[in-house]
Order: structure tokens, then C-alpha cells, then sequence
């Protein structure tokens, strides 16, 4: 009798922290085949990655916990990735008026102002009319899709890529935060970092966060409880937008060049992190250290495989049954508290 | 108040677009009208076609005919029904850009529509079949050899490194190890660049007695890298090489000593990368030759500055003067090619191809 309860104990442990057992086995098996995978050049490589992917998700976590999803995040990075690469250039093509490259402070409101408005636009929809985030947010993704195609025609542009970012804008954000021998370690891991502790203050510690759990586990009781339900999911997909402006703005200078593919499916790669990260469908529940878990599995999947010179195939393939495996966890531990 | 600012957000989002709008399809025609000429394009963030799409803007309406341009994002039913609707508005001459490049199926439904109303088409940059284009009168398809670009790009490369090639071989062990980055997979001139500017490289460099090229990656079947979203996006090509650097380099005495991308998109991203890892910056650096193809104006802008080697310039004003060409003739019902530049290469009673050249600085 004892036996059999422990063996439950033990499965429940390993099903409870399935995702760190993956990602421990992953990377085990790698460094086994090429053990340069856990050389510095490729760890700092991997956390470069998921602090790229960070922001984003953090924001999209949000709408989750309401128990609902945003789908027009990956435009709105790709938006402000334009503005950003439109303004802070030295080449002028999309406003040909301008003889100088904008302040770097400026921009990042503007971008702010852009993805808050965007979000707050989609946050109004869903509160006011009700409507679910899927729709709206499927609507706004249109909507935003083209605004960008017309902004890269604006000017002289003529739908061409961004690039020719100012030195002084690119350092800002991919420069040296300090070396590990010859390796770099760029500055947007630091700001990676504090929008990491910001998202945790003000999803713990604040009355804002905890209204927002209470919303996505049940409206109506939080309603009855007098949270200002509609206020909070404003607050929460215009907090998204501006999570996504920002990363829009990152983007930008890491990737060196912006267009009108930038943000390209995104959102699919920061939902899935963070499902994985247990962050559930279901509303209410979801851990800021879960979405970093999350996004940190799928860049570890990306890279290892590549180490590994998997057929790009298979990393369809392998992503799919992740995110699957990690929503059936997420589904069992739901089901056993019923 | 809550109201207030809901019209307040809606106000501002039409205005936004209502002003865009002006300055983007300054050509539509008026809506009781139909205009003469439809253009159909498979996808209008492709920044080639972008830059025909704005030739083309001004080549139609120099020659003082009514057009408007339509998006299919990539998806072929949609066209189709953009076609059909087109016709059933009264247009003259449909240009079309098909989506799903060398479908016969597609092309016949299309020409089936078009001669059902006796209107001529032009198809433009997405290849089609001849037998089926031939099949039809007034059709015309305005493109490229696209596996000239391949070729072009293998010739560049291996010419480059053959001239260069212990500047190039950085480990000094004689075989250059380069990287592949391909656009996207099932797309005919993805497959021929990824197939040939490797292939046309090899040849020149054995010719020479000097090894071929070898992959990165011995373990790498495919030879390749490609963008899981088939968008030929530098943010794959930067993520690839990110990651590629931090497994292979000068360290560990393997480092890739050579790029090919499927464009220029894809070149940015790996340029991006190498100069983050403190390469092709100048003089002072070493540099990684990197090839691309489109001549983007940043490809030639880094090609100058001397952080890329080699791109392949698709004519992006020539293809939208010969479609413009073609269209007007058929729109006054004189002979396809009357008065075609002479540059382009006739091929048949069907096809004008718009030759690619390469640039190198």
C-alpha cells in the first residue's frame, strides 16, 4: 500500500516537472553528440536567443492568464520594428523629409505609444464588446498587416528592407554588456532581464496582477468581488502591446534590418512557450518563471537540433509533440484538482 | 467616457489609414469604373516585387492607363476569386502574378475565366508552363530564366574564391567551407540557386585543381539551412549564423569561410551576424565573403562598403516596363511584342525574359 503510494508520488513529480526533465535530457544528449554545445560561445548563443524572445512572450502571457490569446502580436513587433528601423536610420527612405536620425528616447515612446494604443484598441474590443481575444486580435492582425505594407511603401521605400540603423541605436542594444573571453554578451539579455523582474513585480506584487488572475480564472466572481474586470483586461492586452512594441524595437537593431515579414509568426513560437511553460489555456494560472522555462525549451530545441543537423523537417515535428506533450501535463494536473 | 475614447480609437485608426491609403494606390480607378488593367500579386511583402509593384505604378500610369493592384498574401484561392471578380467588374487586361507558381491547373482556370470573357493576360515573375500559356491567344508571360540567377551567383562565388583563395581558406587547411541559406522549400528558383551557386562554383574551382566546396557540416544531408517559415527572412539566416558562430569558429579552427544566400534578404542576416561577431567591419576585420541575390539598394550599399562580396541584380524596372509594354499593346490590340525593348530576351511567341547581371562592386 505504501509502495504504490509513493510510485504515485514519484509520477507525479516527474509529470509535474516534465518540462525541466526534457530540457535536461535535451541538452544532456547534445553536449553528449557535440560537446561544443555547452561551450560558452553557445550558451551565451542560447540565452541571447531566448532574451530576444522574452519580452514578447511576457507579454502574451498575459492575455493567457485571462484565458485568452493575442494573435496579432507578431504584426505589432513587426510594426514597431519598422517605425524603429524607419526612424532611427541614417538612410531616409520612408520619410525622405527628414535630414536627421530621430532621438533614440523618442522613438522608444513612440513605439511604446503605437503597441499600447494597438493594445489597448484590442483590449477594448474584447472588454467592451465582449467579443473573444481570438476574434479580435485575428481582426486587428489584418488591420495592423496593412498598415505595414503601407508604411514600407511610403517615402522612397518602396517595400524594401530597413537597415543603415545609427551605430549609436544598434550599440544600445546589441553592444558588449560585458565579455566571457572573445564572447559578447549583448545588452538586450540586461534589458531582457528587467522586464523579466518588472513582469514578476507587477504580476505578484501588485493589486493589478492579482486582479488580473482573478478575471482569468472566473469573471463573474471577480466582477462579483469588485474587481473592475473591464479596466484590467484593457490594462493587460495594452501592457501586451507595449511588451511587444518593445520587442519590436530590439529586434530591429539585433536583427540588423527590418520588412514587412519581420514578426512572422511570432506569435505561434511565444504562445507555444508559453503553454510549455505551463502558463494554461484554461485562465488563472501561469508563472513568470514558466514562460522563461518555455521560451528557454524552444530556443534550447532550435539550437540543439541544429548542432545536431536535424533535418529542418523534423523540427516541425518536434515542436508540435512538445507543445502537445506540455498541454496534456497542464490538462492532468487540471483534471486531478477537479 | 468610455465610448468617447472607443470613437475616439476608431476615428484615428481609419484616419490613419484613409491618409496612408492616398499616397500608396494613388492609381485606383474611380469605383463606378473598372479600371483597365488589373495586376494580380501573389504577395506584397515580397520586397522584389515591391519595388516591380512601384515600377509598375509608374510605367502604367506614364502610359496613361487606369490599374489597380491587388494582394493575394500568398494564397491562391484567393487570387483566383480576385481574378473572377476583376472580370466580372469589366477590366481589359488581367496581369497576373500567379501564387502558385508552375500549378497548370491554375493557369488553365485562369486562362479558362480570362477567354471566357476574351480578355489577354499577362503573367509576370511566377513561372508558368508553356504548353499551357500557348494553348491560349493573347497570353504573354514576362519573366526570368530563373535558374540563371543560380548559375550567376555559382560563377560569382567561384570566381571569387578561385582569385582569393588563401585570403578565403582562413584555416589554411585548402578545402573552403561554406554555409547555404535557402529561402524556402518546393520553390523553383530557391531550388535552382541552392542547387547551382554551389554546383557552378565547384566547377570553376575543380577546373582549377583546387578542391570543391564543402559544407560546414559534414553531418548536414541537405547542405542547407532553410527559413522554417519560407519567408527568406534575415531573422532566420541571423539566427542560423548566431548559432553556427558560436559552434564553429577561428577558435576552434573551423570557421565557415564562406556564405551563399538564396537573396539578399538572407545575406543581411548573416552580414549582421559576422559583424556582431566582430567580422566584415572594415579594413581591420576579416571578412567572410558573403553572396547574395537581388541587388537590394543595402546589398549594393554594403557591397560598397565592402562587408558583402557579390549579389545578382533582378531588373525590377525592366520586368514592369515589359509587362507595361505587353499590356498596352494588348490593350490596343496590336501584336504582344510590339516595340519590347530590345535588352529582353524573346524566347518563342510566349515568353520575354528580363536577363539578370551580377554586381560586385
Amino acid at each position: 500500500m505504501e509502495k504504490k503510494f509513493d510510485k504515485k508520488k514519484i509520477l507525479d513529480l516527474l509529470l509535474n516537472n516534465a518540462m525541466y526533465i526534457i530540457i535536461a535530457l535535451l541538452v544532456v544528449y547534445v553536449a553528449i553528440k557535440r560537446p561544443k554545445f555547452l561551450g560558452i560561445a553557445s550558451i551565451i548563443n542560447i540565452i541571447s536567443l531566448t532574451a530576444s524572445k522574452l519580452p514578447m512572450a511576457l507579454g502574451i502571457a498575459g492575455c493567457i492568464v485571462l484565458a485568452g490569446t493575442d494573435i496579432s502580436a507578431g504584426k505589432i513587433v513587426g510594426l514597431n520594428a519598422c517605425i524603429t528601423a524607419s526612424l532611427l536610420t541614417t538612410v531616409y527612405k520612408i520619410w525622405p523629409n527628414m535630414t536627421a536620425p530621430f532621438p533614440i528616447p523618442v522613438v522608444l515612446l513612440i513605439v511604446l505609444c503605437v503597441g499600447g494604443l494597438i493594445g489597448l484598441f484590442n483590449g477594448f474590443c474584447v472588454a467592451q464588446f465582449d467579443l473573444h481575444p481570438y476574434i479580435v486580435t485575428l481582426s486587428t492582425q489584418l488591420i495592423i498587416y496593412g498598415i505595414i505594407l503601407i508604411y514600407m511603401m511610403l517615402g522612397t521605400n518602396n517595400g524594401m528592407a530597413l537597415s543603415g540603423m545609427t551605430e549609436e541605436y544598434k550599440q544600445l542594444i546589441t553592444g558588449p554588456l560585458f565579455n566571457i573571453g572573445t564572447v559578447r554578451v549583448p545588452r538586450y539579455v540586461f534589458y531582457a532581464l528587467c522586464f523579466v523582474g518588472l513582469m514578476w513585480v507587477i504580476w505578484n506584487k501588485t493589486t493589478f496582477g492579482k486582479n488580473m488572475f482573478a478575471v482569468g480564472s472566473n469573471k463573474v466572481a471577480a466582477e462579483v468581488s469588485g474587481v473592475n474586470v473591464k479596466k484590467t483586461i484593457m490594462m493587460v492586452f495594452t501592457l501586451a502591446g507595449m511588451m511587444y512594441a518593445i520587442t519590436g524595437f530590439i529586434d530591429a537593431a539585433r536583427v540588423g534590418s527590418a520588412n514587412a515579414t519581420t514578426g512572422l509568426n511570432y506569435e505561434s513560437d511565444a504562445i507555444s512557450a508559453c503553454v510549455i511553460g505551463g502558463v494554461s489555456f484554461v485562465g488563472g494560472t501561469g508563472k513568470i518563471s514558466g514562460v522563461i522555462i518555455g521560451v528557454l525549451l524552444l530556443q534550447v530545441i532550435f539550437a540543439g537540433l541544429n548542432f545536431l543537423s536535424v533535418n529542418a523537417n523534423l523540427i516541425y515535428i518536434v515542436k508540435g509533440l512538445i507543445i502537445l506533450i506540455a498541454c496534456a501535463i497542464d490538462m492532468r494536473k487540471y483534471l486531478t484538482k477537479k | 467616457m468610455k465610448k468617447l475614447l472607443s470613437v475616439l480609437l476608431a476615428a484615428l485608426m481609419v484616419f490613419t489609414l484613409a491618409g496612408c491609403n492616398n499616397s500608396a494606390n494613388g492609381g485606383d480607378a474611380p469605383a463606378s469604373d473598372a479600371e483597365d488593367v488589373a495586376v494580380f500579386w501573389y504577395n506584397h511583402t515580397d520586397a522584389y516585387l515591391s519595388s516591380v509593384r512601384s515600377a509598375m505604378t509608374d510605367a502604367l500610369e506614364s502610359a496613361g492607363v487606369t490599374y489597380n493592384h491587388y494582394d493575394a498574401n500568398t494564397d491562391q484561392t484567393t487570387q483566383t476569386d480576385q481574378i473572377n471578380t476583376a472580370i466580372a467588374k469589366g477590366v481589359k487586361v488581367l496581369v497576373v502574378n500567379q501564387v502558385e507558381a508552375s500549378n497548370d491547373d491554375v493557369t488553365k482556370t485562369i486562362l479558362d475565366a480570362a477567354a471566357a470573357a476574351n480578355l489577354p493576360v499577362v503573367f509576370f515573375n511566377r513561372s508558368v508552363t508553356e504548353e499551357v500559356v500557348t494553348s491560349y491567344a493573347n497570353t504573354a508571360y514576362v519573366g526570368t530564366d530563373y535558374t540563371q540567377a543560380g548559375h550567376m551567383e555559382g560563377k560569382m562565388v567561384g570566381d571569387y574564391v578561385l582569385a582569393n583563395y588563401d585570403t578565403v581558406d582562413l584555416n589554411g587547411d585548402g578545402v573552403i567551407s561554406y554555409v547555404m541559406f535557402k529561402g524556402q522549400e518546393g520553390n523553383l528558383e530557391a531550388d535552382a540557386r541552392t542547387q547551382y551557386g554551389v554546383e557552378d562554383a565547384d566547377a570553376i574551382l575543380t577546373a582549377a585543381g583546387k578542391p570543391a566546396l564543402a559544407f560546414y557540416d559534414a553531418d548536414n544531408a541537405n547542405k542547407y539551412l532553410l527559413d522554417l517559415n519560407g519567408a527568406w527572412s534575415n531573422t532566420a539566416s541571423k539566427e542560423y549564423m548566431d548559432t553556427i558562430l558560436s559552434q564553429y569558429n577561428e577558435e576552434n579552427g573551423n570557421m565557415v569561410e564562406l556564405v551563399i544566400a538564396n537573396n539578399d534578404d538572407m545575406a543581411l542576416g548573416a552580414v549582421n551576424s559576422l559583424k556582431e561577431h566582430g567580422y566584415n567591419g572594415g579594413a581591420d576585420q576579416v571578412t567572410i565573403p558573403v553572396f547574395g541575390v537581388d541587388a537590394m539598394d543595402f546589398a549594393v550599399a554594403l557591397i560598397n562598403e565592402g562587408s558583402m562580396t557579390g549579389t545578382v541584380k533582378q531588373d525590377a524596372v525592366g520586368m514592369a516596363d515589359a509587362v507595361k509594354t505587353i499590356a498596352v499593346n494588348f490593350l490596343n490590340g496590336n501584336g504582344a511584342f510590339d516595340g519590347i525593348n530590345s535588352a529582353y530576351e524573346l524566347e518563342g511567341t510566349w515568353r520575354v525574359n528580363i536577363p539578370y547581371s551580377a554586381y560586385n562592386g
